[in-house]
């Protein structure tokens, strides 16, 4: 059993999922999905529609060309069953999904930090030269002596109560 | 889904272009899928062929919409429905075939049509 692509988004499709779909001319279409052949069928351009794979790899917003994706192949030759290189592979399958998702998450901190050096940049210019949205220097030295005065001349005139009752 | 009233293209050369469904065999059979036989009208066909407009014919359907559901999981469609004009041992009339053909016809031995079949999937 063989794990195939979608045609439009690029994921894997498993054994039991999906729809194949033969063109009149022989040419074979795998969809993983049904919402993946109606946008076929909608004629879309997998290039265009934002949330496919090849829209990603076209626009440089996913890592494409790395050594890792060299395991995950098309391979027509079968291989012949070894059980060291079974083992071997199990454990090699392991670890370079691993390493794939750590150079991918990568990669993408990588695409986003300038961006995100920008914000950084505007947020602090912005806390700077805007600091009177906030807190208006002169709205708070006003409440600060309005309440202080307030809170002196009740406390003291309690006072004076309790001694004249004394 | 094949049933009477449907109407299919014609996949081989012997004129006919067209044939309605009137009757799918097989028992109680009410529709018929890729593999299934059934007799139909021709409603359109090309001039001074074998094959004439209102013949009744005898045709295995090759391809269909809907598709069919293989024992491994996968769902075959296709882009229309579609079928060969077979004689009563069921060889096909025509001598040459269009388009590709499940191969689902080999089980119910139609041997012939995967033989001329351009592309059997």
């Amino acid at each position: 059993m063989r794990l195939e692509t979608c045609w439009f988004c690029s994921s894997n499709i498993y054994p039991g999922r999906g729809v194949v779909f033969a063109r009149n001319d022989g040419t074979i279409f795998r969809f993983c999905r049904s919402k993946c052949h109606n946008n076929f069928k909608m004629k879309r351009n997998p290039r265009k529609v934002k949330w496919t794979k090849a829209y990603r790899a076209a626009r440089g917003k996913d890592l494409t060309n790395d050594t890792t994706f060299e395991l995950e192949r098309k391979r027509n030759r079968p291989e012949r069953y070894n059980r060291d290189t079974m083992q071997k592979t199990l454990k090699a399958m392991e670890r370079i999904t691993e390493i794939r998702n750590q150079r991918e998450s990568r990669f993408i901190a990588n695409r986003l930090k300038e961006r995100k050096r920008q914000e950084k940049l505007q947020a602090r210019k912005q806390l700077d030269q805007e600091i009177h949205l906030i807190k208006s220097p002169a709205a708070t030295e006003t409440v600060a002596s309005t309440s202080k005065a307030k809170l002196k001349t009740p406390i003291e005139k309690v006072r004076g109560r309790e001694k004249m009752q004394e | 889904m094949i049933q009477a009233q449907s109407f299919l293209k014609v996949a081989d050369n012997t004129g006919a272009r067209k044939i309605m469904c009137i009757r799918v065999l097989g028992g109680r059979k009410k529709y018929a899928n890729v593999g299934d036989v059934f007799i139909g009208v021709v409603k359109d066909a090309a001039p001074n062929m074998p094959v004439k407009k209102s013949d009744v014919v005898r045709a295995v359907v090759v391809r269909t919409r809907k598709g069919l559901q293989r024992e491994n999981g996968i769902t075959l469609r296709f882009e229309e429905n579609a079928a060969v004009i077979v004689n009563a041992e069921d060889q096909p009339r025509g001598t040459r075939l269009f388009g590709p053909i499940a191969r689902e016809l080999r089980d119910r031995n139609f041997t012939k049509i995967i033989s001329l079949a351009p592309e059997v999937l």
